[in-house]
């Protein structure tokens, strides 16, 4: 049969063409509908001796995606948290974080280490560029130090330095009204309790210079008995004792030196005192024992902070940890960020995540900032009380003042040789 | 049946030496080297996975140490404690050649391993005299007590922080181990080394040496072995593979943590040997691939992995008795033999 050519556009072309216009038109939404969800990678410690880090972590930010899915998701895409465990060893952290980005194409990580394992992620982060929030490391140097800073990774955490600043000051102001002039300390054998305490000492000498640190004890991290301690204290005789042992250790220390009477014979200052994790297991809390706060639903003094300690209490049956507001403020941050970029891509959420102020409420006054010199958070609610033995555990906490912690931490960054 | 063992009954068989058996079966290694190499390098051109590439450079990293630690355990029947504290030492003296000093990528390497003979020499000096668990309980003493080290001397290792701040890779020679491939095949490239070496050492009369220590100190003494100054070679030797399992993991988390020196690589170490078996040269780098996959898989899916590789050092302790390896090769042997041998 002989085919004859038609001038004008022939019935299978218009056809032809409609199909590839509707697939073009279609694709992008075919496109977005696969990547529909976003996938957020968190190594965290879930298992071993601290394991509560990690779990805390994830209960706080499940909570948090949880309402965030439920209001649409960051920029339309539903989050899907994949959560593994990192059994505190940084070369494993180094493996699940790559792994997470490399195999499960997480587009973002929370980092959910402590210590020498967010090193590790913060490597990994360096090296695959992927949008990074620390969310658990406590260690100044890992947003102070410049040789660190990288533009794709973030610090959604309380720092050693703010509260020793604050923890100074607090406790010079209490030396002074009560003339408390020989201290000792006693702090975990590791560069945490070793810097903490020498911080805390710096800023206490300054703001009460006729102090005099008459004792120092380092039991080792874990250890299970104290006596030695308690009973090395007990001879120093001193007026005040500084402690930044924590979790179970700053328990088992507590329940020990009960037997000994020590808190009957001085004052003490420990930091790490006002956590749920510690005030609900000690056996005898004993009354006035001064503290920063880690979290306490009571501080700051908010509806929104206690309906928030509620609502965890009510889903997990059980308090929150200094962990839990921290992992919470990073979803937070994330999806304020992500709003303001109107995007999910980690270079345009990085860059609106550089000095954003967020509603918080875990706010010193109502907002948190990540801080953009610095990437890391600053604004939250910080501040030491004395406790008692039952609910609220530390029913009047004195704030601390952000502009004397700016003021004093630019110092101490001089100091150190960071800016 | 040992190694030595197969040796006579192949002699007495009328085989060819020992001598003439190792200089032939040297170039069939170096062969199965080359082709292994070959088969690693050509991976990440096939497969797109980075994942893979990071498995198979953990894979040498904890492979050098397994197998340089079977050296001393399968090879020497001693039982260290304590040899994690070398891979520490190879991924901090690394760490902190390329932090602190701007010498080439393999100047650091070399200083690295030089650095570690001297400690392996002097710790080896101290505790190869011990016997069984003596020298499993010194050698784990001086591991912990360069972990105490790593963690006070904050000002030079960082403390319980580690080396922060990335291990800077200048490139050298063309490599540049800041780009995954080519960390990746350099990482191969140690790895088949270094089996090769150790085959070499294993396969050499200072081998056999080693194997007649193992199964009759007092019997090697009196036909003139210095059973002594062998154990401490061996020890030295394994420790220096074991160091380059450590650059090789600083390499891959670009930092080094005082956990790499900690009791718990040394029992990782102990673990894959069981796991692979010790009769083997190959049983702890078929333990290594093992581990690593029961643990990258586990990891997946539950955080209670401690009771899953629990049940499975159980089952290899308990139930089979030896490693993977040495009931293949006992299963193979048996079947090759017919059933008139097995008795």
């Amino acid at each position: 049969m002989k085919r004859t050519r038609q001038p004008g556009i022939s019935r299978r072309a218009t056809l032809a063409l409609m199909g590839a216009g509707a697939v073009i038109s279609a694709a992008p939404w075919v496109a977005r509908a696969q990547a529909k969800t976003i996938k957020i990678g968190m190594p965290t410690i879930l298992s071993g001796r601290v394991a509560q880090l990690g779990t805390s972590s994830r209960n706080a930010v499940l909570l948090e995606v949880e309402k965030v899915n439920a209001a649409g998701g960051l920029a339309g895409r539903q989050i899907e948290m994949v959560i593994r465990d990192s059994k505190g060893q940084p070369q494993e952290a180094a493996r699940v974080a790559r792994e997470l980005v490399n195999t499960d194409g997480c587009e973002m990580l929370f980092d959910g280490e402590a210590s020498s394992g967010s090193f590790a992620v913060h490597e990994v982060a360096r090296d695959l560029g992927v949008l990074c929030i620390h969310t658990c490391s406590e260690a100044s140097s890992l947003t102070a130090d410049p040789k660190q800073h990288i533009p794709n990774a973030f610090r959604c955490v309380r720092q050693g330095i703010h509260d020793s600043i604050v923890g100074g000051s607090y406790a010079a102001a209490i030396a002074k009204a009560k003339g408390l002039k020989k201290w000792a300390t006693c702090s975990p054998d590791y560069a945490y309790g070793r810097d903490t305490t020498g911080e805390f000492a710096l800023y206490l000498k300054r703001f009460a210079p006729d102090v005099e640190i008459i004792s120092e004890s380092w039991p080792k991290l874990f250890q299970p008995d104290y006596t030695e301690v308690v009973t090395k204290i007990l001879q120093a005789k001193p007026q005040a004792l500084y402690t930044c042992l924590w979790g179970g250790d700053l328990t088992s220390y507590i329940d020990q030196a009960n037997i000994y009477a020590l808190f009957t014979q001085m004052e003490v200052f420990a930091v790490n005192m006002a956590d749920y994790t510690a005030l609900t297991v000690v056996k005898n809390l004993p009354k006035g024992i001064h503290s920063g706060n880690r979290y306490i639903k009571t501080f700051p003094k908010t509806p929104e902070n206690a309906a928030w300690g509620d609502a965890y209490r009510a889903k997990y049956n059980e308090y929150p940890t200094n962990w839990s507001w921290q992992n919470a403020t990073a979803v937070m941050l994330l999806t304020e960020a992500v709003k303001t970029a109107n995007s999910t891509d980690g270079k345009k959420v990085a860059e609106a995540l550089r000095g954003l102020t967020i509603k918080c409420p875990f706010g010193a006054d109502g907002t948190v900032t990540m801080r953009a010199e610095d990437n890391t958070l600053v604004g939250y609610a910080i501040g030491w009380g004395t406790t008692i033995p039952q609910e609220p555990y530390v029913p009047e906490v004195k704030a601390g003042d952000w502009k004397t912690i700016f003021e004093l931490e630019a110092e101490w960054k001089k100091s150190k040789g960071y800016t | 049946m040992t190694e030595l063992q197969a040796g006579r009954a192949s002699e007495t068989l009328g085989a060819p030496s020992i001598e003439t058996r190792s200089f032939r079966s040297r170039y069939r290694d170096i062969l199965i080297a080359l082709v292994a190499f070959a088969v690693l390098a050509a991976l990440p051109f096939f497969f797109g996975s980075k994942a893979l590439l990071d498995f198979v450079i953990r894979c040498s990293a904890f492979g050098l140490f397994a197998t340089s630690l079977n050296l001393l355990v399968g090879y020497t029947g001693m039982i260290s404690f304590g040899h994690g504290m070398f891979f520490g030492l190879g991924a901090y003296g690394f760490g902190l050649l390329m932090q602190r000093t701007a010498v080439p990528i393999p100047v650091a390497f070399v200083a690295t391993l030089a650095i570690t003979a001297v400690f392996a020499a002097i710790i080896g000096a101290i505790c190869v005299r011990l016997k069984e668990i003596y020298f499993a309980f010194v050698t784990l003493a001086f591991q912990m007590l360069i972990h105490s080290t790593i963690l006070t001397w904050a000002s030079l290792t960082g403390g319980d922080q580690g080396l922060r701040g990335g291990i800077p890779r200048p490139v050298f020679f063309g490599i540049d181990l800041a780009n995954h491939v080519h960390l990746y095949i350099t990482s191969c490239a140690l790895l088949v080394l270094g089996l090769l070496l150790m085959r070499q050492i294993a396969q050499s009369p200072f081998g056999y040496t080693l194997r007649v220590i193992r199964d009759n100190a007092r019997r090697a003494s009196f036909i003139g072995i210095d059973v002594w100054r062998a154990k401490l070679t061996i020890f030295v030797l394994a420790a220096l593979f074991a160091s380059t399992g450590g650059m090789v993991m600083a390499l891959f988390v670009s930092g080094a943590y005082p956990e790499f020196a900690y009791w718990t690589i040394s029992g990782e170490g102990i673990f894959i040997n069981m796991l692979g078996g010790v009769t083997t040269f190959l049983g702890p780098m078929v333990g290594t691939v093992l581990l690593l996959i029961l643990n990258d898989t586990v990891t997946r899916y539950t955080e209670y992995h401690g009771i899953v590789l629990g049940a499975v050092i159980l089952f290899f302790a308990i139930g089979l008795r030896k490693g993977l390896m040495d009931y293949v090769l006992e299963w193979y042997t048996q079947r090759r033999d017919g059933p008139g041998e097995r008795g």
